[in-house]
Formats: structure tokens, sequence, C-alpha cells
């Protein structure tokens, strides 16, 4: 059986690669995108710990893969309202560059 | 070890498409098959049901969705250079080393597993009756919100988008004043031409 830290170290991976393109990638669509890896990276540290303390008991080796299906849930309905925004500022400013939001800010 | 190696490559490569293709539709078709490695690398943790799930909801909803967005917004691959030119040299550096120093403190730390027969006696394969037992028992609170969090997402969405009465109306209106204009002015342009014609053939 592979070792839990081989996945937490693939996750660490994809996490830094999601974070990378977060802060490269200039249109909001792909800055979605990342975000999305991003998420999936964290799930995928949260199932590996699950298999890691499945000594410790049904319920503590659950409570990992419970939350990644509340995590799920949660990102679903993040994906819905930030593409609604995104849809509405680009219906507004016919661009999705986010570096031309200034006028957003405080 | 094998499967995990080759997932772990498909992964990864899926990533990197994610943030260095041009264009929208391809990095999100990459994202596409990292989705499905993970999914994959649930399927080997034992978490079959959160495997199937992950390609139903992620690769499934959210995807389309994205696509969607995407090819409705008509989003170019025109990536304009940022305004600040440090910013993708150093986010590079950043994410290398933030990789390498959570790597080396993963490796530092290593636990043996449980042995195989404990690993199956308790996730028991992670299928839907057990994360449905555990979701409502322990994280039933946890689940009420996200319910409440899933209805609030969805009245967002459309109030987001929904345009008001009158600016559709005022859109339909501009867009027939357009038509009419054009089909006067070639009904005018045929009428010259006949004219044209006549004078000629006179």
């Amino acid at each position: 059986m592979v070792g839990t830290e081989y996945y937490v170290a693939l996750s660490a991976i994809i996490f830094c690669i999601g974070a990378v393109g977060v802060l490269t990638r200039r249109s909001a669509i792909m800055i979605f995108l990342c975000v999305e890896l991003m998420l999936n990276a964290a799930n995928l540290a949260l199932v590996a710990y699950a298999r890691q303390w499945s000594d410790a008991g049904a319920a503590i080796a659950l409570a990992g893969q419970g939350s990644v299906f509340i995590i799920l849930a949660i990102a679903a309905s993040e994906v819905a309202v930030g593409l609604g925004i995104l849809v509405a500022i680009f219906r507004y400013r016919n661009s999705s560059n986010v570096d031309g939001l200034a006028q957003v800010r405080l | 070890m094998i499967t995990f190696w080759i997932l772990a490559i498909v992964s990864v490569i899926g990533a990197i498409g994610v943030i260095t293709l041009k264009e929208p539709v391809h990095a999100a078709l990459s994202l596409v098959g990292t989705l499905l490695t993970v999914a994959t690398l649930y399927v080997t943790l034992e978490a079959h049901f959160l495997a199937a799930i992950q390609v139903i909801v992620y690769a499934g909803a959210i995807m389309v969705l994205f696509l969607f967005v995407i090819m409705l917004l008509n989003v170019g691959s025109d990536e304009q250079a940022t305004t600040l030119p440090w910013m993708k040299p150093a986010a590079y550096t950043v994410g290398v080393v933030a990789a390498v120093a959570l790597v080396s403190a993963v490796v530092q730390n290593i636990n043996p597993l449980p042995s195989s027969d404990v690993i199956a006696a308790t996730l028991q394969g992670g299928e839907a009756e057990q994360i449905g037992e555990i979701l409502f028992s322990d994280f039933v609170f946890a689940f009420q919100l996200v319910a409440v969090l899933l209805l609030t997402g969805i009245v967002a969405a459309v109030s987001l988008v929904q345009r008001k009465a009158e600016t559709v109306e005022a859109a339909e209106v501009a867009i027939k004043e357009r038509l009419d204009a054009e089909e006067a002015q070639k009904r005018e342009a045929a009428v010259n031409n006949a004219g044209q014609q006549i004078e000629a053939g006179a």
C-alpha cells in the first residue's frame, strides 16, 4: 500500500500549482479554475488522512471523508455564485481581466 | 505503487496544463483530466463513494458550468500583460519554494499505515452507507448549513444574472429599430437599382 506521505506530497504539489495559477493568470475564469485545483488538493489530503487515521475508530476516520463531501457542496455553490458575478461583470465591462477591476475596491 | 505514480504524474501534468494553457477551454479540459485522476486516487484510498461524487459533481456538473460560461461569454485567449511585471517570476519562485517546503515537511514525518485489515474494517470501502452515517450524526449541523448555503447560491446566481425588465425591453426595441432601418435601406437600394435599370433601358 502506498503511504499517506506520497498522497499528501502530491496534494501539496497540486495545491502550489493552483496557487501559482491564481497569482499569474489575469482572466477571472482562469483564476476560478485554479481555485478549484486548490480545493481538490485539499480534498485529496483529507481523504489520505482519513485512511491514515483508520485505527482511531470509524467516527474519526470517516470524518475526513465526510468533510470532503461538505467541501464539495461548498465548491459547487461557490462556482455558481462566482460565475454569476463573472457574467454580471462581463456584461458590464466586456472583459474578464481582473487587473481592470480597480473600481470595485473600497 | 505503479498505479499511484501513473496517476500522480497525469494529475500534475493536468494541473500544469491548467496554469499554462492559453485557451480557457483547453485549460478547463486539462482540469477535467486532473479531476478524473483525483477521483481514481480516491478509489485507491478506499473512498469509493467520494470517487463517484467527484466524477458526477466535479467533472460533470461544475466543469459543464465552467465550459458553458466560457463559451457563452466567448472569453478570449488574450492574456494581457499584468500591471506588475515582477509578478510572474515571483509567483513561480514562491510556488516552487512552498512546494519544496511542504513536501520536505511531509517526508520528515512518516507514520506507518495501519494494517490493511484495520483499514478495510474501519472505512469499509467508504461506501454511501458509511458517509451517510457520519453526515447525519457528527456532521448534521454542517450538513444543514450546506443545504442553506446551496439554496443561497441558487438565489444569488439567479439574482446576479437576471436583467431588469426595462433593460430587456429597451434592448429588444433597439434591435427592432435597427432591423427596420436596415430593411428600409435595402428597399431604397432596390428601388434605386430598378430606377437605374429602367433609365438604362430607356
